[in-house]
Order: C-alpha cells, then sequence, then structure tokens
C-alpha cells in the first residue's frame, strides 16, 4: 500500500487530534436510585451456578418530580478497585462513555419509581474478580440521568466476589497432553530413521 | 534415490558450480532448491502464527486467567526473549546437523508448548507457554542459512528476503486467524469464551507439528543431499566452530547490527504483541476488528521486507555497500518517527493510516539490514546472522520491558517513546565503517582490498591448508559493493600475492 506518506499524514493529522469530549460526566449524577443486591460482603459466588437479586426504587427523600425524566433503568455489574489494579482495561474515567468500569449488564427495564427486581444467573463469561452493582437511570435520549449502587462512594463496602468458569475440560486436556507426546516422540522416530540411513549409505 | 556423478545430476533450475541454483521461480516447487524455499517459509510462518496465537485473544484470556498488565507485559517479553539465544544456538545447529534436521527438530520440541496453551490455568502457566513457544522463532536462521545453501548470490538476496519476510507473515496472520477461530468455536459450535480460545489453539499448534513432518520427509539440506551422507563421503569439510564463533564476536559491525536490528525487527515483535489489544483498548474496537488493524501491520511483510531487499541490492548495484548504508540509515530513521507519531495520534483512522506506513519503513529496513549482514564476515557468516537475528528478539525484550510493563506509561505514551529510542539507536549505523568500502562519511582506505578483508580471518596455516578459497571467491564478488565509481579502482593490495584459486 504505497501512498504519499506526507500528504496523507499532514491531512490526516488534522482530523486526528480532535477528540470527542462531550458526553455526560459520572460526577454531574445524583446517586438518587436505591440498589440493593443479595450478595453480603466478602461473599463468594460462581460464574454460571449463582444467582444475585437485585431491587431498586427511587430514593424518595429528593424532590418529587426529579424522576421525571428517567425512562429507562440498566442495571450492570461493576468491578471494585482491587480488580482494577494493574489492569488499565477496567479503568474508572468521569466521561462515562469512556468509563470501563460497569462493562457487565445485568438487565433492563422501564423506569418505575418502586417495586423493581431482578433475578440473574451469573453468566459464564465474567471473570474472577471483587464487583459491586450500579443501576443508571436514561432519559428519552438514552442519556444517563442519575445512578445509585450497592457500594459506597469509595467502593469500598459491601463488595462482593465472584469466581469464574476455568473453561477447561477433560477432553481437551487429554488431547492437549496426547499431542505434546506424540510431536517428541515422532521427533526420536525422526532421529531414528536418520541414523539407520547414515548406517545404510556407509554399508554401500 | 541413487545420485550419480554431480555431473550427471539434472537440477530442473540452472545452477552454477555448488549447484546453487542461479534463478529463483516463486511458483515452481522443484526439488530441491524451490522446494525447499516453499517448506522454509512456510515452516517459519507456522512458528510465527504460534508464537504471536494469544496477543489477539488477550481481551479473552485476561478475563480467564485473571492476568494484570504486568503479568501479560511479562509473557509478552518472555516470548520473544527465549530466541535470542536460540538463534545463536540455531546457526551452530545448522553447521552441525544441516538445516533440516535442526529446523524440524526445533520445530517438533516447540509443538508440545502450543498445545499445552490450551490448558494453562495461571498467569505463571501463560507466561512459561510464551515462553517455550518463542524458541521457535530460531528457525528465522535455518531458514536464511537454508535459502544460502541453495541459492546463488546473485539470487540469495530475493530468496532471503521473501523466505523472511513471509515468515514473520506469520505475525500478521495470526491476528486474523486467531479472532476468526475463535468465533467460528465460539459462535457457531458454542462453546463458551474460556473454553474457545483454548479450542483455538489447537490450529496453530497442528499447523506447526505438520510443516516439521514435511520439513522432514520432503527436504534435504543442500542442493546435493543431506548433510549426513555428504559429511561421511567426505564431501563437505568442517570448520572449527571455536574459530568461526571467534571471528564473529570480535567484528563490532555484528554487534553494532544486532543492536540496529533490534530497532526495526524487534520493534515489529513488539508491536505484534501490544496492537491488538491497543486498538481494542483505546478506540473501542471489538476483537474482530482489532485483530484486521493489527493483521495489516504484519501483513505489509508479504511485500516490505522483500522490497527493503530489494531495495538494498538496486542501491549497492549504484553506489556500493555506502549506498547500502545510508539508505538503511534513513529508512529505519524515517520508521523511528514514524513510531513517534503513532502513540500521538487520538483518532481510529488516523492511527490505522500511520500505523501502515510505519509498517512498510520499519519491515523494509529488516530487509535493508540483511543487505549488509552477508558482507561483515564471510567465515562466520553463520553465526553474524544468528547474533543479528537474536539481537532483534533482544531489542524486544529491551521495549517491552521498558515501555510496555506493567502501569508505568500508558500503551501510546509507550509507542512514542519506543519511536524516539529507534532513532537513538539507529544512529550507531554511523560507526560502520568497511576500511575497502568506506562508512556513511568516510571514504575506502587507499589500497586495502576485499582480500585483505575477508582474508584477515584465517591464519597462515589454515591458509596453507587451502580453507580459505571460499572467501577468495567471495571476495571477488563483492567486487561490486565498490559501487560503479569504484569498480575502476586497481584490485592490487600491498601483501603478497595470495594463491591463485583453481
Amino acid at each position: 500500500m504505497e501512498v504519499p506518506a506526507g500528504f496523507l499524514v499532514v491531512y490526516l493529522l488534522f482530523s486526528c487530534f480532535v477528540a470527542s469530549s462531550y458526553g455526560v460526566y459520572f460526577s454531574s449524577l445524583n446517586e438518587t436510585l436505591i440498589v440493593t443486591a443479595t450478595p453480603t460482603q466478602g461473599q463468594v459466588l460462581k460464574a454460571g451456578e449463582d444467582q444475585i437479586s437485585v431491587t431498586w426504587r427511587f430514593n424518595q427523600t429528593y424532590r418529587a418530580g426529579t424522576d421525571s425524566a428517567y425512562k429507562t433503568v440498566k442495571v450492570k455489574l461493576c468491578y471494585a478497585p482491587i480488580s482494577q489494579k494493574d489492569r488499565s482495561w477496567r479503568k474508572t474515567v468521569d466521561l462515562l462513555k469512556k468509563d470501563k468500569t460497569c462493562p457487565h449488564k445485568i438487565v433492563a427495564r422501564p423506569y418505575t419509581a418502586s417495586n423493581n427486581s431482578f433475578t440473574w444467573t451469573i453468566e459464564r463469561d465474567i471473570p474472577s474478580g471483587v464487583y459491586f452493582v450500579r443501576a443508571f437511570a436514561f432519559n428519552a435520549q438514552d442519556e444517563q440521568v442519575a445512578y445509585g449502587q450497592t457500594t459506597n462512594a469509595h467502593k469500598s463496602t459491601n463488595l462482593f466476589e465472584i469466581q469464574a468458569i476455568t473453561g477447561r475440560h477433560m477432553s481437551l486436556d487429554i488431547a492437549s497432553i496426547c499431542f505434546s507426546a506424540f510431536s517428541i516422540v515422532a521427533l526420536a522416530g525422526f532421529f531414528y530413521m536418520e541414523k539407520r540411513k547414515a548406517k545404510g549409505s556407509q554399508e554401500k | 534415490m541413487e545420485v550419480s556423478q554431480n555431473s550427471d545430476r539434472k537440477f530442473t533450475l540452472p545452477v552454477d558450480s555448488e549447484h546453487k541454483a542461479t534463478e529463483f521461480r516463486l511458483f515452481s516447487v522443484a526439488t530441491p532448491h524451490m522446494r525447499a524455499f516453499h517448506l522454509s517459509w512456510i515452516s517459519f510462518f507456522s512458528c510465527f502464527v504460534s508464537t504471536f496465537a494469544a496477543p489477539p485473544l488477550l481481551p479473552i484470556i485476561r478475563d480467564n486467567l485473571n492476568l494484570t498488565a504486568t503479568d501479560i507485559g511479562n509473557a509478552g517479553i518472555a516470548a520473544v526473549s527465549g530466541a535470542v539465544f536460540a538463534r545463536v544456538a540455531m546457526g551452530t545447529a545448522c553447521d552441525l546437523f544441516g538445516p533440516r534436521l535442526a529446523s524440524s527438530s526445533l520445530i517438533l520440541l516447540t509443538a508440545p508448548a502450543v498445545f499445552l496453551s490450551s490448558i494453562a490455568n495461571s498467569p505463571a502457566a501463560f507466561l512459561m507457554v510464551r515462553f517455550f513457544t518463542g524458541f521457535s522463532l530460531a528457525t528465522f536462521v535455518s531458514t536464511q542459512f537454508w535459502m544460502s545453501s541453495m541459492f546463488s548470490p546473485n539470487v540469495v538476496g530475493t530468496a532471503n528476503g521473501l523466505s523472511g519476510g513471509w515468515g514473520n507473515l506469520g505475525g500478521g496472520a495470526t491476528q486474523l486467524i486467531m479472532p476468526l477461530v475463535y468465533s467460528l468455536i465460539h459462535t457457531n459450535i458454542g462453546s463458551t469464551k474460556f473454553t474457545a480460545w483454548r479450542i483455538a489453539f489447537f490450529i496453530p499448534a497442528l499447523f506447526q507439528a505438520l510443516s516439521a513432518y514435511a520439513i522432514f520427509f520432503l527436504g534435504q539440506d543442500m542442493p546435493d543431499g543431506n548433510y549426513v551422507r555428504l559429511e561421511k563421503s567426505g564431501e563437505k569439510h568442517k570448520d572449527s566452530f571455536s574459530q568461526v564463533f571467534y571471528h564473529a564476536i570480535t567484528n563490532y559491525r555484528g554487534w553494532i547490527l544486532a543492536l540496529t536490528y533490534g530497532y526495526c525487527f524487534g520493534v515489529e515483535l513488539t508491536i505484534d504483541n501490544i496492537i491488538a489489544q491497543y486498538f481494542y483498548d483505546r478506540f473501542d474496537v471489538n476483537l474482530h476488528t482489532a485483530g484486521i488493524i493489527a493483521a495489516s501491520f504484519g501483513l505489509a511483510n508479504l511485500f516490505s521486507r522483500p522490497g527493503g531487499g530489494i531495495l538494498s541490492d538496486l542501491v549497492g548495484k549504484r553506489y556500493g555497500m555506502r549506498g547500502r548504508l545510508w539508505t538503511l540509515w534513513v529508512v529505519q530513521m524515517i520508521g523511528g518517527l514514524l513510531c513517534l507519531l503513532l502513540g500521538k495520534i487520538g483518532s481510529l483512522s488516523g492511527s490505522v493510516a500511520v500505523m501502515l506506513v510505519f509498517s512498510v519503513f520499519v519491515q523494509a529496513a529488516c530487509g535493508l539490514t540483511f543487505g549488509v549482514v552477508p558482507f561483515i564476515s564471510r567465515r562466520s557468516l553463520g553465526v553474524i546472522s544468528g547474533m543479528t537475528g537474536g539481537g532483534g528478539n533482544v531489542g524486544a525484550v529491551l521495549t517491552q520491558v521498558i515501555f510496555f510493563r506493567g502501569s508505568r506509561y500508558s500503551t501510546e505514551e509507550g509507542i512514542s517513546l519506543m519511536g524516539v529510542m529507534i532513532m537513538c539507536c539507529t544512529l550507531l549505523i554511523l560507526l560502520i565503517y568497511f576500511p575497502q568500502w568506506g562508512g556513511l562519511f568516510c571514504g575506502p582506505r587507499k589500497g586495502v582490498t576485499e582480500e585483505d578483508y575477508y582474508l584477515s580471518e584465517w591464519t597462515d596455516a589454515e591458509k596453507e591448508q587451502g580453507f580459505h578459497k571460499m572467501s577468495m571467491k567471495f571476495s571477488e564478488n563483492s567486487r561490486r559493493e565498490r559501487g560503479k565509481k569504484g569498480a575502476s579502482v586497481p584490485i592490487t593490495s600491498d601483501k603478497e600475492t595470495p594463491p591463485t584459486m583453481v
């Protein structure tokens, strides 16, 4: 792919330093939802087997009418700081569309002020880690307008652990070991064959 | 298969007095020359596919094995560090056992590491499998050695550039192959994510093992046969390993090129390791797209590395060795500049465009490097090639340790800083000086000939026994490196005239 490098680079430089920085910031949201989940502090759950029950409702201490814009609620499973450490792909960023704290969706529901609950079987592709639950309220333009979470502002209380599946199966293990052993045996066979050929040509 | 007198042997391609092919026909599989070419590039390709099979699937693997950025960085370093010494050792193994046995043995010995990747269950296990799989990259040396045994000097550059470049292609192809295989297994067969990637690893493992079998059964070391038979019949003379090694490590040019190769090829390996994750994380593309983008970096090897080799030959014809050195310096400097730029760009399309241009320059620099390597030493060509190749991996280790391990620098900062380091290390090329041809800034020393340079590697006792004959032949052939201007310079030296050649 031969392109006039200089021209292309200069042209693209114009368009490329534009990083879009508009969008909703987490710090601008109020915690107007009260979210609770069944796992207790330090509880260990198994992916693919155990369940989490989440309930959420509007916090009535806020002025009535605050929730008039809320249309949908999305409940997410989020990483606690310990599981984000040295893992920049799970980083918390204030600009929500770049935020990677809560990648796992639990459920999405139309908004009602109370009587919301959902029981979720932890999916098999959830990785091992320490988690909490957060719910976002979205308006009609699908922008976040409020949130609620099961932990405190520092994300240090009420955290629970999930243990992932290994993904390994007995059949895989056996196949792996057999093929490896066969490679070594084949190699030994090659050397043996070479030796015999050499002896043969010497005797000629 | 009977082989009668050498002169009776019929080859499909035209050959020289050593029965090395003087023509290179890409679409032929004629025994033994073109068959050796296809066997060597395909097997080298498979080793690259296996060594870099993990990076495109890292977003899945890092969740399954609970890896941190430090773990991932360490595994990436381990993947390229094994081959540092393995490449030097491979040069020796080719001398002793021949490239056919040496390469098929190494490939079969490392295939278990790829199979066992499927059952890795922790960061430590992941590091171990990547470490042992990485040893297979030493097949680079056997590839170049085999091509030099099969092809005459006028086409050996093309053979080496194509086999090296098309092998490196594996580093790009794997970024496409692995996500594709993974999604076939995950979506179509329905395995969960954490099982699908494990099954996916069987594909490169089987490919690698099969290529080793192909080399063993279909290949041969030299145009006239295999080493074992040739040595027993006395046709091949064995050189002294300690002498060969000594003359390689005392030649400073070998060390300089080893370091600068670390900043073109080493950088290429580093990018193979980090680029898919970079696009996935920074630009929020999905796994499949990140793989395609990452693949296009390595896929440029299809033409860019061979192009570098061909460019070196073209420039060498007109301007000699000085032209080769200048071109290498300029191309690698531009590569460094583009790398610096790559880390600074914040848009997806800009990044992809700069990455593509960067890939062409950095891979061409690899091809240009090996346009100079064959002239550094004649006696110790194997070890010098191994040193340079090993140096490439050292560069990969260094850049990953300094810039891409843990969370000290963000990936984009690391890429830019790596560009700066490329430019600094490339400056060392300014120090390379051949007394018979000159360097970047200085012309050749008066009265010094090619014979003076190449025959200085042999002692008088060895010369008396006639061991230096191939260096004599090579000195004559390398007269071309004076370029068009220097061709008319007289070739008598101040020393006594060397014995005439038969």
